[in-house]
């Protein structure tokens, strides 16, 4: 027997039509605080009718540590280490954004080797980030052999790490007026060859995650982000890019010496699916790394020699009067904080824009619609750190 | 530290100081009650000022740094503006809203937005003061649907209303939360819920 | 160990019964996958190749308090969250561990003086067996607790009556 096809017009809006023989009943699902797959403690309400997901709503707190009161109870320096622990998958990134906020009040620029030396360090952490990104994503879906051999290659930049500042996690290396220390001797030579080790490594998680045939089926035209709705959401990072939006701050505003670097800012181009499905961003992540790895070859080969640090920022910082916003590049999206000095020796005021935070807030409006088993295909591929959605 | 005051690094606020200068040349004339604030600073002064600040930061003299930044004088207009600021001036996102409390014994507090052009690749901040006895401002939802998160947090740190806002809850904190963190007069709890918090 | 646990008098076959349940009890600690803050990157790169927790038998992360023995709490507790670490606990089946990681799980860490939200110790709601110290802690420390929890494990009386000077027994680097 012939069945005309549905037209559209019969459903009321709302209805969606279903099979009869499967009857369907609305549930809600409390997804987290304590979950396998959710990036720390993240918690999702879903209400799904069977598997479809019909709202959702993500409630965070259960990391919430007071970064920004204690920036107004702390000194400038003393509120560095606490900066490496909201992203602590990129702390030397987060260093970063609050070294140059504080240095932008004081008016100092750091020595060129010390400029080369942030870059180089920031991009070996983004390879860091993203190969975190790639592994837990690759958990996420069900796929758990990524994640050995992403924490396989990280624990040789760990290494790095730890050879020029002594920590593996939470690193406060990049300081307001410089870097702690100079390379030691050979360290650039170890970064060389991590470079060469690395090059090779990845063609093998290329093959293994992004032309995986499960992989593709999985994240392939999930969770579409269209391009307006990314900007109007102020998505930042890869989750911009991976919507097809050309637009990264090393580039557009270079801060340290990006504007000397040679590098392409990749963006999705629907390479399996559409543009801006949850392969896309995954996509941006995996080419970015090569990217950062062509940028520390250039930081290598151009390392000019001298000083690292300014001579005259000291332990007690005092900067003038005033505020400055400083927004850089995290591997997440755009780290901005926002400082208000008042000339004493603590802060008025350290905000922090964490680009995760404004990330996750889209996730919650693409979700209804979905299937329940791409929640957390889209959640993974947002690449959250809870620590910084929380602060 | 007088030696730390040397004229570098005015480069990144010299984007921030055309853009607050633009910004505000416009909305002046669309009606807007703005101000322009802008670093004293030598290299931002008019000719005749600029040998003076000069000298006064040779000295250490503590003048005020940073950021341009346009001030809105009616708090009532911010989403008129900012719905002229997406629409005319290209201001696709927003960065950033939060807000600075400066003292305890201060009236006000400072509303502060964050915005950014992809096109222009200008950022803009925008400030509006909020009086502490009367502690509320509309929504920017409806125009930037990015500022919903950025103002729950706001909202439950320095115990400001923002009217019209879609979805009112706590953001960070737990429900029964009591004060405002963020305010320079709030006393850390003692205990919450029978765990001692010292 | 329900009918038999804790009847009997020390004597040679009790002893042998005990070690072989604390042995197999400490073989096989099943830790729920459970991180909390940035020490809990520090407790996935011990389950990954270089440190690989597998080694003490400690390797099979349970999605569920239901299956796990072991409950790492790895990273900052705060009050929202400790409800529901408690309750966490509370489902875990006995006998149960805790390692309180990182100093935060310890004692509030950075946070003990400005974090109004953060809870000082998660040993204030659930007994801890070994803390672990650091900030955070290194791979090689956290394992070093787990060897120390599996001491601890090695001199419990499943069988046996404990004597009362016994309880709770302290483990001690030996
Ligand atoms: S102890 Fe340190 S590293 Fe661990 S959760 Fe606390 S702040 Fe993070």
């Amino acid at each position: 027997m012939e069945r005309a096809a549905p037209s559209p017009g019969l459903l009321q809006p709302g209805q969606r039509e279903i099979e009869l023989d499967v009857r369907t009943q609305d549930v809600e699902i409390n997804m987290g605080p304590q979950h396998p797959s959710t990036h720390g403690v993240l918690r999702v309400l879903i209400r799904a009718d069977g598997e479809i997901v019909t709202a959702a709503q993500s409630h965070l707190g259960y990391l919430h540590r007071c970064a920004e009161k204690i920036g107004e109870n702390v000194d400038w320096l003393q509120y560095l280490p606490y900066t490496d622990r909201y992203d602590y998958l990129a702390a030397m990134n987060n260093n970063l954004g609050y070294s140059l906020a504080v240095e932008k009040l004081l008016g100092i620029e750091v020595p060129p080797r010390g400029q080369y030396l942030r870059t180089l360090i920031v991009e070996l952490n983004r390879i860091a980030s993203h190969l975190i990104a790639f592994g837990t994503y690759g958990l996420d879906i069900g796929a758990f052999t990524p994640f050995f051999y992403a924490f396989r290659e990280r624990e040789l930049l760990l290494d790095i790490f730890e050879k020029i500042c002594g920590a593996r996690l939470t690193y406060s290396f990049i300081r307001p007026g410089g870097v702690f220390n100079d390379a030691p001797p050979g360290w650039l030579q170890h970064v060389e060859d991590f470079c060469r080790q690395f090059e090779k490594k990845w063609p093998e998680y290329w093959d293994l995650l992004v032309e995986n045939k499960i992989f593709i089926e999985r994240t392939a035209n999930v969770g579409i982000i269209p391009r307006d709705l990314a900007i109007a959401w102020g998505c930042t990072g890869p989750m911009l890019r991976g919507s097809g939006v050309d637009w990264d701050l090393r580039r557009d505003q270079p801060y340290l010496v990006y504007d000397r670097l040679e590098f392409k800012v990749i963006t999705g181009v629907g390479y399996r699916g559409t543009v801006g499905d949850c392969f896309d961003r995954n996509y941006v992540r995996m080419l970015e790394m090569v990217e950062s790895l062509k940028m520390v070859r250039q930081c290598l080969d151009q390392m000019p020699e001298g000083e690292v640090s300014h001579p005259d920022v000291g332990l007690i910082i005092r900067p003038a009067p005033g505020e400055a916003y400083v927004g850089i590049e995290n591997p997440r999206g755009e780290l901005g904080h926002y400082v208000v000095s008042d000339g004493s020796k603590i802060a008025r005021r350290v905000r922090v824009r964490a680009p995760s935070f404004c990330n996750l807030s889209l996730v919650e409006h693409i979700m209804p619609g979905t299937m329940l088993a791409d929640a957390v295909a889209i959640i993974g591929a947002t690449d959250i750190v809870i620590g910084e959605t929380d602060r | 530290m007088p030696a730390l005051q040397r004229d570098t690094g005015w480069g990144p606020m010299q984007a921030y100081f055309e853009a607050a200068r633009a910004a505000h040349a416009a909305l002046s004339q669309a009606g807007f009650p703005v101000e322009l604030h802008q670093p004293n600073l030598p290299v931002f002064a008019a000719e005749g000022e600029a040998k003076e600040l000069a000298a006064a930061h040779k000295e250490g003299k503590h003048l005020w740094r940073g950021d341009a930044y346009v001030q809105l004088a009616d708090r009532g207009r911010i989403v008129g503006l900012c719905r002229f600021l997406r629409d005319q001036l290209a201001y696709q996102q927003i960065i950033d809203v939060t807000a600075v409390d400066h003292a305890a014994e201060d009236k006000e507090l400072w509303g502060m937005y964050a915005f950014l052009s992809l096109t222009t690749k200008l950022r803009l901040s925008v400030k509006t003061m909020i009086p502490k006895d009367d502690c509320r401002i509309d929504s920017i939802v409806p125009v930037y649907p990015g500022a919903n998160w950025h103002e729950r947090e706001t909202a439950e740190f320095y115990g400001i209303t923002y009217t019209g806002h879609p979805d009112p809850r706590h953001m960070l904190l737990p429900d029964d939360w009591v004060g405002n963190p963020l305010r320079k007069d709030y006393k850390f709890p003692e205990e919450y819920h029978g765990i001692s918090c010292v | 160990m329900g009918a038999l646990s804790q009847k009997f008098e020390d004597n040679v076959l009790t002893t042998k019964v005990d070690w072989l349940l604390n042995w197999a009890r400490l073989s096989s600690i099943w830790p729920m996958t459970f991180g909390l803050a940035c020490c809990a990157i520090e407790m996935m790169a011990v389950g990954g190749p270089r440190f690989d927790i597998d080694r003490f038998g400690a390797g099979a992360f349970r999605a569920t308090p239901r299956q796990a023995d072991l409950m790492i709490v790895a990273g900052t507790v705060n009050f929202k969250m400790g409800e529901r670490v408690k309750r966490l606990y509370d489902q875990m089946p006995n006998p149960k561990y805790v390692i309180a990681m990182g100093a935060c799980a310890t004692g509030g860490g950075p946070y003990y003086k400005f974090g109004y939200t953060v809870m000082k110790g998660v040993d204030r709601i659930v007994p801890v067996d070994v803390y672990v110290a650091g900030c955070p802690p290194r791979p090689e420390a956290l394992l070093e607790g787990l060897m120390l929890l599996q001491q601890k494990i090695r001199r419990q009386k499943v069988v046996r009556v404990p004597k009362v000077a016994e309880i709770p027994s302290t483990p001690s680097i030996a």
